[in-house]
């Protein structure tokens, strides 16, 4: 019975073919191919060509798997082998798999198709993130590179604008001195963006008065919008807790730009600010800002992008009122605060942005902070000798005129760093103000040497100036001998405090 | 009658054995990928100028991560190898050098010319950043899409081979 099925179902899938020490076909059973006796099975296929070293080894017998003969337009997969004798009667042997291979060659293509995908899509990825830095690394050198004109244009204006001029040429300096606010905040913008980007930005956690915060936000905006004859309300409500802990610089740049944006964008109408406590639970306020203008509006399509760097709605006859990076911003700081922010707009009605943030509340004994916030402003019964190492003239002449201003100082200036240790053993120096780098120096290096010297140099305060002020760099400043880092641009009365705060200090 | 030699491409899947072969045989070329199993064998003759004719035997293996894994008997017999891979995915030249040094040391006297592939996916800055890498190992950069240098390649193994 069995035979009798063995023999209906039986597939003959082998081909036995004898030949000569040449490879000259002498039988074949053309189970998978017609093949003609007689000729040479080199000639079949190049295959076979293997013949020709092969024969020569008797008695030997050789295996090759999944060989591709192409044959008269048809493609076979097949198993090889060959045995060679000793009596010039070779036994090649067919398999034909093809089916059999072709379903492997299916899993094949699958498999490579996918991995070689893959790999593409991380060299992509690769490539991108190494743009992505070059271009973060890029933004952040050259907005470096163009703080310190920026510091000398601001206060040199602060300067001129008390000095005797007549009213067209006030108003002149009033346009300057937008101007280079304008041009500060974009460029601390586009800073903020590259910080966040490559991961530097860090958010100050510490007590801080809310509502204190609101009214000083508030007060500041009402002026803009008022001045553009726009109507400004703002709601605070009073459960909102008085003192919470965060990081009040960050928060108070999420609601100015928020202001700012619904501002630049409302021609005529209102801004309504509200602030209210969504609630307080396991020590924490949940906080609810609302920003409403009754602006352009955004379409829909646009609304999701209206979050991404250098995107900006305008129609053509809108005027640019910032950089577009506010926004970005915004939504950056919120992510980092874990937060949420959700926009609604209508074109030509006006947007609506909600944000919900939460915030740690603090128990603090707040009365400390007042005190502390008064400036203190030392009792000067002797004027102090400043020791300036810098050498670009503008910061120098920038310096000495803010200085002179005061008439409470004594400055003496020097701009190569190898002057600087000669200088203070020799001259009396009651605080050192250095550049963060001063033609072939470092300020930490220079720091560290003056460090390294005789006690009575160890308490000199050292300033430094620096475009450089991430907090990793201020802690190398400090590990180097540094007291504080002044982050350039500065201002005419940052400067002042700094001094103030660390001549005071050497004083006790 | 030509001499016959036999030639063997190796290398990683997808780098374009397939393609090269293909370009100096048939001088075709084609963006599909059709993954390679076992062995594919084809024959062409060339003429080596104030020599005889050659007919290389080219035998188009399918595509491994490590040399160590082909099936010897593909090898049998081989008078040159091209080890191809891929200039623009990194991972098919990790190990050019001992993949080459595996070779050089299992086939002392077996002329291997090493081959990087698609040269029109790359430029000049992107070559130099892996200097150190194909320098002391490559012989040809070809590319089978736009043809360049592919019949050198194979004329210059030829010419090695008799
Ligand atoms: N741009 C470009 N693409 C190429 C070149 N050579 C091959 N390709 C493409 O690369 C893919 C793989 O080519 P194949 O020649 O099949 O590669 P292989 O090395 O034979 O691959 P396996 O048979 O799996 O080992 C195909 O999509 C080809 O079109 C080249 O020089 N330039
Ligand atoms: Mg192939």
């Amino acid at each position: 019975m069995l035979e009798a099925y063995k023999k209906k179902y039986y597939k003959n899938n082998f081909q036995y073919i004898l030949v000569d020490n040449s490879g000259k076909i002498i039988e074949t059973d053309d189970a998978i191919f017609h093949i003609d006796a007689n000729i040479q099975l080199q000639s079949i296929h190049p295959f076979f060509e293997i013949l020709n070293n092969l024969l020569q080894i008797e008695n030997e017998s050789f295996d090759f798997t999944c060989i591709n003969l192409d044959f008269e337009d048809k493609l076979f997969v097949v198993d090889i082998t060959i045995h060679s004798h000793k009596n010039n009667e070779n036994l090649i042997i067919l398999e034909n798999l093809t089916n059999h291979y072709n379903n492997y060659q299916l899993t094949a293509q699958t498999r490579n198709e996918s991995i070689i995908n893959s790999q593409i899509l991380e060299l992509k990825n690769e490539y991108l993130l190494e743009k992505e830095t070059f271009k973060n690394n890029f933004i952040a050198n050259f907005s470096h590179q163009l703080r310190n004109p920026i510091t000398a244009s601001i206060i040199f204006s602060d300067l001129l604008i008390n000095s005797d001029l007549s009213s067209e040429q006030k108003n002149y300096l009033d346009i300057i001195q937008s101007a280079n606010k304008d041009l500060k905040s974009r460029i601390e913008d586009i800073l903020d963006i590259s910080k966040i980007e490559s991961g530097k930005l860090i958010l100050i956690e510490k007590d801080f008065n809310l509502k204190k915060l609101l009214k000083e936000i508030n007060d500041g905006y009402k002026i803009l919008a008022v001045k553009k004859g726009l109507e400004f309300n703002f709601n605070i409500d009073d459960a909102l807790p008085e003192f919470i802990k965060g990081d009040q610089y960050r928060l108070k740049q999420i609601i100015g730009n928020l202001l700012n944006n619904a501002i630049s964008f409302t021609d005529k109408g209102f801004i309504n600010f509200n602030i209210s406590l969504n609630y307080i639970r396991a020590k924490k306020a949940s906080i609810r800002i609302e920003v409403c203008d009754t602006g352009c509006g955004i379409e829909k399509q646009n609304i999701d992008s209206i979050f991404e760097r250098f995107t900006k709605i305008e129609s053509e006859t809108q005027i640019d009122n910032g950089n577009g990076l506010g926004l970005a911003i915004v939504k950056y700081l919120i992510t980092e605060m874990n937060g949420s922010i959700n926009v609604e707009s209508e074109i030509n009605k006006g947007s609506n942005f909600t944000c919900n943030l939460s915030f740690k509340l603090s128990y603090e004994s707040h009365s400390i902070n007042k005190v502390l916030l008064k400036k203190q402003l030392p009792s000067l019964e002797k004027k102090y000798h400043i020791l300036l190492v810098e050498d670009s003239d503008l910061i120098q002449l920038t310096i000495l005129k803010t200085l002179a201003a005061t008439n409470n100082f004594y400055l003496n200036i020097i701009s190569k760093g190898e002057e600087l240790i000669t200088n203070i053993i020799n001259e009396d120096v009651d605080l050192i103000l250095l550049a963060n780098t001063i033609q072939g120096f470092s300020a930490m290096n220079l720091a560290a040497s003056v460090r390294s010297l005789s006690k009575e140099y160890k308490k000199t305060p050292i300033i430094v100036l620096s475009t450089r002020a991430y907090k990793d760099d201020i802690k190398l400043f400090k590990q180097s001998g540094v007291n504080d880092v002044i982050a350039k641009p500065f201002d005419d009365k940052k400067l002042l405090d700094t001094i103030y705060k660390h001549l005071n200090k050497k004083r006790k | 009658m030509a001499i016959s030699k036999k030639i063997v491409l190796i290398g990683h899947f997808g780098v374009g054995k397939t393609s090269l072969i293909r370009r100096f045989v048939e001088n075709a070329f084609t963006e599909d990928y059709k993954v390679t199993i076992g062995v594919h064998i084809s024959k062409k003759n060339i003429e080596i100028p104030e020599e005889e004719t050659v007919s290389l035997i080219i035998w188009d293996l399918e595509g491994q991560d490590d040399i160590k894994n082909t099936r010897p008997s593909y090898l049998l017999g081989t008078n040159g190898f091209i080890y191809v891979f891929d200039l623009s995915r990194p991972v098919t030249f990790e190990n050019l050098d001992s993949e080459v040094t595996y070779l050089k040391e299992n086939f002392p006297n077996t002329p291997v010319k090493v081959v990087g592939n698609k040269m029109d996916l790359v430029n000049k800055v992107y070559l130099s950043d892996y200097n150190d890498v194909f320098k002391p190992l490559v012989d040809f950069y070809v590319s089978a899409k736009t043809g360049s240098r592919v019949e050198l390649l194979f004329s210059k193994l030829a010419k090695e081979l008799i």
